[in-house]
């Protein structure tokens, strides 16, 4: 038996377990993963010229400082099933069954697939799978890879991609189809585009944006106008009035077939064209996963900006559901650094509201870390994050879920 | 072996002395490097179907990479559904992939006589 | 194209078999998955789970969620399975 147990040991579940474990809580972190750090591991931006976010050094450093306040980390070890007994929270794993007083939930987000004819070969992969594979594992996905859907994760990503020496033909909308809607139309990608014009390094697009701020007569021209070769963002080509319809190879990927599109979408017959590549990653964002929390009493609300289903929660991390914290991406898709900031909200607000320990303004003084992350984040994954945050956070209690 | 392994980068710090070590799948021997896993390991080695689909026989491999969809989970030293991508290589560890699987209550493939 | 679209890897069930049968029977999340397997396969859905509820939300009148969740929430051996339903 611990005081808390933690499930997930990335930016959330790392700073948690620090503010839990130096204010004399027992601390056990649970994660499948082969490292700690979570979708940190991957992360790589630079911030400012010559200032990057190195999420496998930041990972180091909250691991050593975990450790240095006793928390137990077990890796490699998969959870199953939780459930609330009396007193306690018993956790299923692969390697046997913990009990803790506390539970927090911090497993981060799962990537959302783009559906697309020859998707299951060998050498499609989303493109955080290439994103662990080069940062994590040092490998290469491939010698030549493709990106199918434009945003902020792929963009981010495409630039590691790049440091790594690998070449990729550009980035492409997937085809349109029931599933991809709006990843497949040129004008809501543009205008999704536009929206990510905060984005320091892609000095067109600031551009573009505080031009178009959505007016949708330039936006049409910009479409109208945009060059057949692509735009450039740090070497790859940008393609938004292309789109891959599908993915060939006999026993792994050899080549795509992608096709001109018009202004509305629909395609140009006879435009298709063949390109050899030895990968294809797939983009469609990040949503919540919430499969632990679909085992406890607690309810899940939609919300858009968030990223989709997220736990009902306060903003300091605590459920309705007693003794039951959440953390970090599952409750909304947002940057590591804001995830970080969550997580010692929620290390200190299980303290305080599980073990009686004294709210000082501690747990106060974190909550508006967290704000303050969230306003100066570089990498915003929805225009409407804040929003979203308040819709949740000012009507407990008086909205209805469903 | 690919040229695939990273051995030097801008910003990230690559460990250079990484020991190597064997392992075999489906009965081949192959080298990895100390850290590598199962998934990433095949990689270097040129080997991206890392099982084939039960019913269709169709290859299929790594996909997410975290652990979350299972698409490369083969059999380790006799324990099936381990998954590659989070599984790490150890020395002389035998790695099996899944084989398409008879079907034989399927109409179109059914044997008769 | 939506004939060549898997949605479900696991079981290589179509975008056009689910949209077809939701549209067919008017029926539930649950019972597409019945009826086409999607979902079912080894991964238990943790790839196309959403997709799956957003073709039935838009194929039929059935509107409310019913992939819910079950432990376990990933595959297990047997033996595991045993201890996780025994408690």
């Amino acid at each position: 038996m611990v005081d808390l147990l933690i499930i997930g040991a990335g930016p959330a579940g790392l700073a948690a377990s620090i503010e839990a474990a130096s204010r004399n809580l027992s601390v056990t972190i649970i994660d499948e993963f082969t490292t700690p750090g979570g979708r940190l591991l991957g992360q790589l931006h630079e911030e400012e010229k010559d200032v990057w976010w190195n999420g496998v050094e930041e990972a180091h450093t909250l691991h050593e400082k975990a450790q240095e306040n006793g928390v137990e980390l077990l890796l490699e070890t998969s959870v199953y099933k939780i459930q609330q007994e009396d007193v306690y929270w018993s956790t299923h794993t692969s390697a046997g069954i913990y009990h803790s007083k506390a539970l927090l939930i911090a497993t981060g987000a799962t990537e959302q697939s783009l559906p697309l004819p020859g998707w299951t070969l060998p050498g499609v992969m989303s493109i955080g799978a290439a994103q662990v594979m080069t940062n994590v594992r040092h490998v290469k996905p491939g010698e030549k890879g493709i990106i199918i859907g434009l945003n902020a994760l792929s963009f981010a990503i495409s630039r590691e991609l790049r440091l790594c020496n690998i070449d990729l033909e550009g980035f492409f909308l997937p085809p349109d189809h029931f599933l991809t809607t709006d990843q497949a139309k040129p004008l809501s990608v543009l205008n999704n585009l536009m929206t990510l014009s905060h984005l320091a390094p892609m000095n067109w697009m600031r551009l573009g944006g505080k031009i178009a701020n959505n007016n949708r007569w330039i936006q049409k021209q910009t479409l109208s106008f945009y060059p057949k070769r692509g735009i450039n963002i740090w070497q790859t080509p940008v393609h938004v009035r292309k789109a891959v319809t599908s993915i060939n190879g006999s026993t792994q990927v050899e080549s795509v077939t992608v096709v001109d599109l018009r202004a509305d979408g629909t395609m140009i017959e006879g435009s298709e064209e063949n390109l050899e590549v030895d990968f294809v990653c797939i983009s469609g964002g990040l949503a919540p996963l919430t499969e632990l929390i679909g085992l406890t009493d607690l309810k899940l609300i939609a919300i858009e900006s968030l990223g989709g289903y997220v736990p009902v929660h306060f903003e300091d991390m605590r459920t309705e559901v007693t003794d039951l914290y959440v953390a970090g991406n599952i409750t909304g898709i947002e940057s590591a650094k804001v995830a970080r900031a969550q997580g010692v909200v929620a290390g200190i607000s299980a303290c305080i509201h599980s073990f009686n320990l004294r709210n000082d303004d501690a747990l106060e003084i974190a909550m508006e870390k967290v704000r303050k992350e969230r306003a100066e984040a570089k990498l915003q994954f929805h225009p409407e994050i804040e929003k979203g945050r308040t819709l949740l956070y000012s009507e407990k209690g008086e909205v209805q879920y469903g | 072996m690919n040229n695939f392994r990273i051995t030097d980068h801008p910003i990230l710090k690559i460990p250079s002395s990484r020991s190597v070590i064997s392992f075999t799948f489906n009965g081949v021997n192959y080298n990895a490097l100390d850290g590598d896993t199962i998934a990433s390991a095949l990689l270097v080695n040129g080997i991206r179907a890392i099982r084939e689909h039960e019913e269709s026989g169709q290859p299929r491999g790594l996909y997410c990479n975290i652990g979350h969809c299972f698409e490369c989970r083969v059999t380790v030293n006799e324990r099936e559904g381990q998954r590659s991508c989070i599984t790490k290589v150890s020395n002389g560890m035998d790695v099996q992939s899944s084989k398409k699987l008879p079907t034989p209550f399927k109409k179109e493939e059914a044997q008769y006589g | 194209m939506t004939k060549d679209v898997i949605v479900c890897r696991c079981e290589g069930t179509t975008l056009e078999e689910i949209a077809t049968i939701a549209a067919e029977y008017q029926c539930s999340a649950r019972e597409v998955k019945l009826r086409t397997r999607a979902g079912m396969g080894y991964c238990g859905g943790r790839t196309c789970r959403g997709f799956i509820d957003y073709i039935v939300s838009h194929h039929s009148n059935h509107q409310e969620l019913t992939l819910h969740h079950r432990p376990p929430v990933r595959p297990i051996p047997f033996a595991l399975f045993r201890e996780v339903n025994d408690e």
